[in-house]
């Protein structure tokens, strides 16, 4: 089959791969129909995500048919459609009886690297990298999806794949970045990053109460998709100021925004002293994050509020404000989103027309032209914002 | 209740002294004529049988150091010979002026520190040395007791180890509802103090590492049924395949 594969420091390829096969009885091999390119995945092809191997198959973020599946799926047919959770989640342990399925405590072969990072092992994660797992992901014809009786979400015939692709991670990743912020109605949010994620979580925090909402990014082009789509939004360039944290405090009467969501993550950029002092440790492997993003929610939230951190981070990070968020009583809230638990309600949204979540689409390419794909996302040509990817 | 777990004389800046001691030593020896020239000295005449007698000396405090429960002689036996060779480089300095017998003679300094603080902490330590480290593997399974003793029971090869060993198991309700915690104790206390262990991690028979893989598995196959595989690991968890593992990409040829 065709797969698009990381074959080195900011290079992929689409490359002829063998065909995944059942390899447990709770497997099933589904053929991709749509798939995306994740922000995430930049994070991965640039570099900075340790453990990648030349040969990984990339994507986590797709939707199909079921081809074939083992003795112990009773839940799927072959021939269901079916949207895929990006965490691979047992169902069994403490945590997935809980809904934390992106920390299933079975589903990373490879907890052992894992713990050495992060003192604890995470989930299984499609296509990205050995530390979640090593399990090849689905930016390809078809993938193996581990325990599918468990995560994967049938959707009926009549829903396009834009409209529901989505459900696989970034549209719950937004959603739980503004649920973190505890929204009781009148709060004013402010996020960083108007990608995908981040305009999903400014739609989810008006959604779910939020007065104002406030976002954050550099290209003009993002901040305006977002305006078009998400009434009421407000949005601030940057580039254009020389202080956040004080454009925010202006705009909120002093007191700084009720949350502050993080939907940047380890690659942030700025320009300034502190955004250059990042980019040497970062190259140097002094620190495996660049925090300016990070750094500006936690001096910019008002006291006593909260910081939803759903930009992804992979390591350690240097000059972190802690005096800040312990003096003034922060909360931090973080985490790789628990997709499972989101997307029978967040399809219920969509199919009620809440949320339609297909506007963010701004390329759609076939699988082989997945290389041509990440580039445009990458540098933000061609005013990219998400690319659909169809084998 | 003092939790005895992982409790023993030795702490990590004495093991770091000790592996250091058998990196410089082994460098002294096996590359005398550069470590020569890296701190100023001759190549010729007595300099470098000098040398390899100081690499000899570094060789066997190290060992000592690592092999000893509480190596408090062999730590001071550090502090005499950073004395010593302040001393030596001393005289190679006033003969030769380098730069470079200076860098030496820093970084002589800046290791004497540790050295000196070590070797007091370990001098106050009184009472029975502790050699032996009392380590508990354990895993929390999502299952009443009755069900994981069940399955333990079932698991001929992990009892097999475990018993081989002395081990001791024991099986306890989780606090908070949370299933059952499968607790494996034992005694840590190979021939060779510190650089047995480094030997049974390279051979890959250490016995904590090799439990910490097969309580992960007793999990996986109790609370889903079968044992978690990937493209990149398709054994699943083993700690000794986690730096050879293969691309994430799905194989030709695969076992069920």
């Amino acid at each position: 089959m065709r797969a698009t594969c990381w074959t080195g420091r900011n290079s992929v390829e689409v490359q002829d791969v063998p065909d995944p096969q059942i390899l447990n009885d709770r497997d099933a091999i589904v053929r991709i129909t749509s798939t995306a390119i994740c922000g995430s995945d930049l994070h991965l092809v640039d570099g900075y995500v340790p453990t990648m191997k030349r040969g990984d198959v990339l994507g986590h973020e797709f939707m199909g048919e079921v081809v074939e599946k083992g003795r112990g799926v009773g839940n799927l047919e072959v021939g269901d459609r079916v949207v895929v959770p990006f965490p691979i989640a047992c169902g069994a342990c403490w945590a997935c009886e809980r809904e934390l399925t992106s920390l299933c405590e079975n589903t990373n072969p490879n907890a052992r690297l894992a713990e050495k990072l992060w003192g604890h092992s995470t989930a299984g994660i499609f296509g990205y990298s050995h530390l979640t797992g090593g399990f090849a992901g689905g930016q390809a014809e078809y993938v193996r999806v581990p325990f599918a009786d468990v995560g994967p979400l049938k959707v009926d015939d009549g829903l396009a794949d834009e409209t529901v692709l989505f459900l696989s991670d970034i549209l719950p990743t937004g959603y739980m970045g503004a649920e973190f912020c505890d929204l009781r109605g009148g709060e004013i949010v402010a996020v960083w990053g108007a990608g995908p994620v981040g305009q999903f979580a400014a739609a989810s925090a008006f959604l779910l109460g939020a007065e104002r909402v406030i976002l954050i990014d550099r290209f003009d082009y993002r901040l305006r998709i977002a305006r078009e789509n998400v009434d009421g939004l407000e949005t601030l360039n940057y580039e254009d100021m020389d202080s956040v944290p004080e454009a925010l405090k202006e705009v909120t009467g002093g007191r700084g925004p009720d949350a502050c969501i993080d939907a940047v993550g380890l690659e942030a950029h700025h320009h300034g002293p502190l955004y250059a002092y990042d980019r040497v440790k970062q190259a140097l492997r002094q620190q495996t994050e660049r925090g300016i993003a990070l750094r500006e929610a936690i001096m910019s939230c008002r006291n006593g509020g909260v910081v939803s951190v759903v930009g992804v981070y992979g390591g350690l990070l240097d000059k972190f404000p802690i005096g800040s968020v312990m003096n003034r009583g922060l909360t931090i809230r973080a985490g790789q989103c628990h997709v499972h638990r989101y997307m029978k309600p967040l399809l219920e949204r969509i199919v009620n027309g809440e949320i339609d979540p297909t506007f963010i689409v701004t390329h759609r390419l076939s699988l082989d032209e997945a290389a041509k794909g990440y580039e445009l996302f990458k540098h933000k040509q061609d005013d990219c914002l998400k690319v659909v990817l169809k084998p | 209740m003092e939790l005895d777990v992982r409790v023993r004389d030795k702490d990590p800046l004495a093991r770091f002294l000790g592996w250091f001691s058998v990196g410089l030593g082994t460098a002294q020896l096996a590359a005398t004529k550069a470590m020569c020239l890296l701190v100023g000295a001759r190549t010729d005449g007595a300099a470098p049988r000098v040398m390899r007698l100081l690499g000899a000396r570094e060789l066997t405090q190290g060992v000592g150091i690592l092999t000893r429960p509480r190596p408090t002689a062999w730590l001071w036996s550090r502090v005499a010979g950073d004395a010593l060779d302040l001393g030596l480089l001393g005289a190679v300095a006033v003969r030769n002026r380098k730069a470079r017998t200076a860098f030496a003679i820093a970084n002589v300094v800046a290791v004497a520190v540790p050295d000196v603080y070590e070797s007091r902490f370990l001098s106050r330590r009184s009472g029975p040395v502790r050699s032996a480290m009392t380590i508990h593997k354990g895993v929390t399974i999502n299952s009443p007791a009755a069900e994981v003793e069940q399955a333990w029971a079932a698991a001929a090869d992990l009892r097999a180890l475990v018993e081989e060993h002395g081990a001791r198991v024991s099986f306890a309700a989780a606090p908070g509802d949370r299933g059952t915690e499968l607790a494996i104790e034992f005694e840590h206390d190979p021939p060779a103090g510190d650089l047995g262990t480094a030997v049974q991690k390279l051979t890959g028979n250490d016995l904590a590492t090799r439990l910490a893989d097969d309580l992960r598995r007793f999990k996986q196959v109790v609370e889903t049924g079968e044992v978690t595989r990937s493209d990149g690991t398709p054994d699943g968890h083993l700690l000794a395949n986690h730096l050879r593992q293969r691309a994430a990409q799905p194989q030709a040829e695969v076992t069920r």
